[in-house]
């Protein structure tokens, strides 16, 4: 339990969309607190995580609506804050990487010059001085040969290359806090280890607060310190993470037990039951 | 059933030649269900696509059911071997009707009796007649990976080729596709060949496993071995570490293989 | 997830919405439908379908809505301004201008409809084949597109209607010669982006011919995009045939087709306004519509705009 005031404090969040089908919700009712720690957010397509961690950036698409009755990021009200004052908190204080390090990254801009890009906005400094950094950073995530791959192009660079690009970029202007949307999903299993580590060390030696979305639990709960667990736009459950066979809610337990082992053998999978109630139900 | 020997797959020319896959050997019975795990570029995907003739040329012999393959597929073929992809959203053509779909493989081979045959697939895989006349887009990814398979056993094949068939879908449909999938193999006598980088899912489904690393195989185990952790190699220890979730120290220690 | 659940609505509309149709013509027809209604959604659309509706409607009802041949010259009543009893006044022969635009409407429509047919499947054939055949077949059929692309439009259609004569199916000719490479181009950058598609690959496994997967997979997707394109080539097509009767190469008088009649109108254009500036303002009117028709089927028809 973190006893200083928490960093990002979410209440009643509802993020919904104006489509040709009608109006869409895809997180409806979410409230949680980050401080200083890893908390994961866990769930599978359609359950709202990635919309959640979208929301609290202010990236939700044009024809979305958010709607909570508070959202704040140290103190200051992200719900009603103006276009102005969000841009100054995004990347300089809470930023974000997603998946695919191939489309998150400009395709035809040198992966040095977009990290000394992302050093320049926030700290307004020389391009001397912004490359420099850059270097250092790339140093900082393990890249064994900063100035070749300074130059180089995304397509160029692997996809574990690609996140500690992304990562580098993301934490040079070293925010508070750190939201993952799906980092490893895209990338082999030693390498997801190895990114995750990389985001370990970075996360603790800073003091940042990080949110990490996955659909994978078991990663997850591995990694983070805390798990929400979402369906439907809603929360089913909250874990600390060392008791995640403690969970109580039929979704996560189905979860779990419709995962295949590798430890024991068996004839056929527990398939989930779906039900009706946990699209109605407000989590306890 | 299939027989590798000696298969190696080389894309690209000289200096910037790709040794996908490495003098690789291995058979697979009738009836069983084989294994090839690995991370990216291990050729994993690469022999099952020679072996679908997707990508034709290689050195080494491919044998199938007896019969040397050549690099040109014959009808004949088709109805023996049969795949099923990774993407359900690629795997079926947007414009057409899960009917037309299943429908084309009958027209192709000139098999008669085709709606009952259309409708008997539907039910092998678990989708009842609503599903007959709709569009992909509306329907799930889940139901989708089904159409795929009624689509690879419309044929009646003997061997089914799996690409990755689950990594692409939610975890509770995955273990639905996967016991369709067991349940199929227990009911026909279906060879499984199935390429994935997912040791567990690999581990339900098959019987021996073959691990590859950068176009070689770096062993073979059977499902026991795999479950009681016991590899033989350093390289699938490091594999099987990685799946067991984030453990700092154990990172520390990882190392490539070449 | 959450999906907008409606009450099942009763006789055809129920049909049209039915979750579960019954059969490959049930499901084509509410595609279909779905498409008209977010085709009707759309204002600018709608506008233009009105007009290519109207211009539709004009050419096939002509012996009703017209009071004339619009051919029998009328001497006693040249030259009248637009008034009650012609409503778009008369030419310089006394023949009501506005029965000579309508009978011209089914010149128009057989010049449009004519270059369509002749163009979309020739182009579409050879950009599927490159596009899927690839290597040599691909090089060559792409540079004989490429012939026929460097020539502008209307100095080839000028050549050939003067090397054959004046007509409208050589001018018909002459425009689909200059029109159809393009569609190849369309049709072929379609197939490479979905050659090596799983669905494409799974037909391959399963046995298909070349013939059988051009026909049956790659057709299909490449209609779109050559719809919407020759709907917005139609402006174009009707602007050269118009250029060509204005040059006298079309149809021949006294066919009411619209470029000829500004042709021989425009000496009028100071004192009888009307002679020049209908026929000029219907073909006007006629190409702003199929543009904005094409516009409306491209919001519908694009896959990248639509949404599922």
């Amino acid at each position: 339990m973190t006893p200083e005031k928490p960093l990002v404090e979410v209440e009643d969040l509802h993020v919904s969309f104006r489509t040709p089908h009608g109006r869409v919700e895809a997180v409806r009712g979410v409230s949680f607190t980050l401080g200083r720690e890893r908390l994961g957010i866990v769930g599978e397509s359609g359950s709202g995580k990635s919309q959640t961690g979208r929301a609290i950036l202010g990236l939700t698409a044009r024809n979305g609506r958010i709607d909570a009755k508070r959202m704040t990021f140290d103190g200051i009200d992200i719900l009603k804050a103006s276009p102005r004052t969000l841009r100054k908190i995004r990347g300089a204080r809470i930023s974000m990487i997603m998946q695919d390090p191939r489309f998150s990254l400009n395709p035809v801009v040198k992966v040095g010059e977009q990290i000394a890009e992302a050093y320049a906005i926030h700290a307004k400094a020389s391009r001397r001085v912004s490359r420099r950094r850059a270097l250092e950073m790339l140093e900082t995530v393990q890249i064994r040969d900063p100035e070749k791959v300074f130059h180089l192009y995304p397509h160029q660079v692997s996809g574990g290359m690609g996140q500690r690009v992304m990562i580098a970029m993301m934490l040079i202007p070293e925010p508070d806090v750190l939201i993952a949307d799906e980092p490893t999903s895209a990338l082999d299993v030693t390498v997801q280890m190895q990114v995750l580590a990389l985001l370990d060390d970075m996360v603790r030696d800073r003091g940042m607060g990080l949110v990490l979305i996955s659909h994978d639990l078991h990663l997850v709960a591995s990694f983070c310190d805390r798990v929400i667990v979402m369906y439907g736009g809603r929360i089913m459950e909250v874990l600390e993470a060392g008791r995640l066979h403690e969970a109580q809610h039929p979704y996560t337990r189905g979860l779990l037990e419709c995962l295949p082992s590798l430890d024991r053998r068996q004839e056929m999978l527990p398939v989930l039951d779906r039900d009706p109630a946990w699209m109605t139900e407000a989590r306890r | 059933m299939i027989e590798i020997e000696n298969l190696s797959i080389t894309f690209g020319e000289g200096a910037s030649a790709v040794h996908a896959v490495r003098n690789v050997s291995f058979s697979v019975a009738e009836g069983e269900s084989y294994g090839l795990v690995g991370e990216s570029g291990s050729g994993k995907s690469t022999i099952l696509r020679a072996i679908a003739r997707i990508n034709p040329t290689w050195s080494g012999t491919i044998r199938v059911n007896g019969r040397t393959l050549s690099s040109k597929r014959s009808k004949a073929e088709a109805r023996a071997m049969q795949m099923v992809f990774q993407d359900p959203y690629g795997a079926l053509h947007p414009r057409h009707t899960v009917d037309a779909i299943l429908r084309e493989p009958l027209e192709i081979h000139g098999l008669r009796d085709r709606d009952a045959r259309i409708l008997g697939a539907l039910r092998d895989v678990g989708l009842g007649p609503e599903f007959r006349f709709r569009y992909p887009h509306q329907i799930s990814g889940g139901q989708r990976q089904r159409i795929a398979v009624a689509r690879a056993l419309i044929l009646e094949p003997e061997i089914l080729l799996l690409d990755e068939p689950t990594s692409a879908l939610d975890v509770s449909v995955q273990a639905e596709i996967l016991n369709l999938l067991k349940r199929l193999q227990q009911d026909r006598g279906l060879t499984y060949l199935m390429v994935s980088h997912n040791l567990a899912v690999v581990a339900h489904l098959c019987g021996r496993v073959a691990v590859m690393n950068r176009g070689r195989m770096v062993e073979e185990l059977t499902e026991e071995t795999l479950r009681a952790h016991a590899p033989a190699e350093p390289y699938t220890a490091q594999l099987m570490s990685a799946t067991e979730g984030y453990d700092r120290e154990a990172v520390r220690g990882y190392r490539t293989f070449d | 997830m959450t999906m907008a659940t409606q009450p099942r609505a009763a006789g055809l509309r129920g049909w049209l919405l039915d979750p579960s149709p019954a059969s490959t013509w049930q499901a084509r027809a509410q595609r279909g439908y779905l498409g008209w209604v977010g085709f009707r959604a759309n204002p600018i659309a709608m506008t233009g379908f009105v007009i290519v509706a109207a211009l539709l409607l004009a050419a096939a009802f002509a012996p009703w809505i017209t009071a004339t041949d619009g051919l029998t010259p009328n001497l006693g009543a040249r030259l009248l301004p637009p008034s009650a009893e012609h409503w778009l006044g008369t030419d310089q022969l006394g023949r009501d201008i506005f029965d000579r635009i309508v009978w011209g409407s089914r010149i128009t429509l057989y010049i449009v409809i004519l270059v369509s047919i002749i163009v979309a499947p020739i182009g579409l054939a050879v950009g599927t084949i490159a596009g899927y055949a690839g290597g040599w077949v691909d090089a060559v059929l792409m540079r004989i597109v490429d012939i026929f692309l460097a020539f502008p439009r209307l100095i080839l259609a000028l050549a050939f209607v003067a090397a054959l004569g004046a007509g409208i199916e050589n001018a018909v000719l002459a425009i689909a010669l200059t029109t159809w490479s393009p569609y190849a181009r369309i049709a072929r950058a379609e197939v490479l982006t979905i050659r090596k598609s799983d669905f494409i690959v799974a037909a391959e496994a399963q046995g298909a011919s070349t013939f059988r997967i051009i026909r049956r997979h790659v057709v299909p997707l490449c209609l779109a995009s050559v719809i919407v394109r020759l709907t917005l080539d139609m402006a174009g097509i009707i602007l050269t045939a118009a250029g060509l009767g204005f040059l006298g190469l079309g149809a021949q008088p006294p066919l009411p087709e619209w470029g000829a009649m500004i042709s021989t109108g425009r000496q009028f254009l100071l004192d009888q306004w009307w002679v020049p500036t209908a026929p000029g303002a219907a073909i006007f009117l006629v190409s702003l519509g199929f543009c904005l028709l094409g516009d409306g089927l491209r919001d519908v028809l694009d896959p990248k705009s639509a949404s599922a």
